[in-house]
């Protein structure tokens, strides 16, 4: 994700301490990662959506007791995919 | 959440520096978070809801648009509970990969 920061102050940055600093670098890294992960979310609710949500128009109400259910599995079979597809890279890269 | 930016910035001038930049990242990681929650909204409810555009958007087709909404936004909630907690399994499990 960019984030921007064109309108932070860069000179606070240099003026600050040490601790200061790492603290900073710190949340940074904290925020990348919640950014990475509310982007898969984002994407693996596209996908599960078109997935489970019958196609024309939506049903009134809550998740019933079908999509709620595939849209669970689908998060989890789409991330065992993903765990089979890196499975099979490494296979390939150790030949 | 009010336009980022100045206003934002203002408000938290007299905060040091620190929690000045941490205050603007948090914000702009919530921002495009909601912006890209806007555009999927808009994408899939277009695609189910106006299947052929017309002249104006019919009242059924508004009507849609709050039914898918709240279905897509519900999903969003779904999706978000399950991974995280798929997450958190991997994790404590030492991770899979």
């Amino acid at each position: 994700m960019d984030m921007d920061i064109s309108n932070i102050d860069t000179s606070a940055i240099d003026r600050m301490s040490d601790r200061d600093k790492q603290e900073l670098q710190q949340f940074l890294q904290n925020e990348g990662q919640k950014a990475r992960i509310q982007a898969s979310i984002h994407s693996l609710t596209d996908t599960c959506f078109k997935k489970c949500i019958a196609p024309g128009a939506v049903k009134k109400g809550p998740l019933d007791k079908h999509e709620e259910p595939c849209m669970r599995q689908c998060v989890d079979r789409f991330l065992d995919g993903n765990l089979v597809v890196l499975k099979e890279l490494e296979k390939l890269r150790g030949m | 959440m009010d336009s980022s930016g100045a206003a934002g910035l203002s408000a938290f001038s007299n905060a040091d520096p620190k929690t000045q930049i941490m205050r603007q990242i948090q914000q702009q990681g919530a921002m495009q978070n909601a912006r890209m929650l806007v555009e999927k909204l808009n994408q899939h409810c277009f695609e189910r809801c106006v299947p052929k555009p017309g002249t104006s958007l019919s009242s059924g087709e508004e009507t849609c648009f709050t039914t898918c909404m709240e279905k897509y936004m519900q999903a969003w909630n779904t999706v978000s509970k399950q991974y995280v907690a798929r997450i958190q399994k991997e994790q404590q499990g030492g991770g899979l990969l």
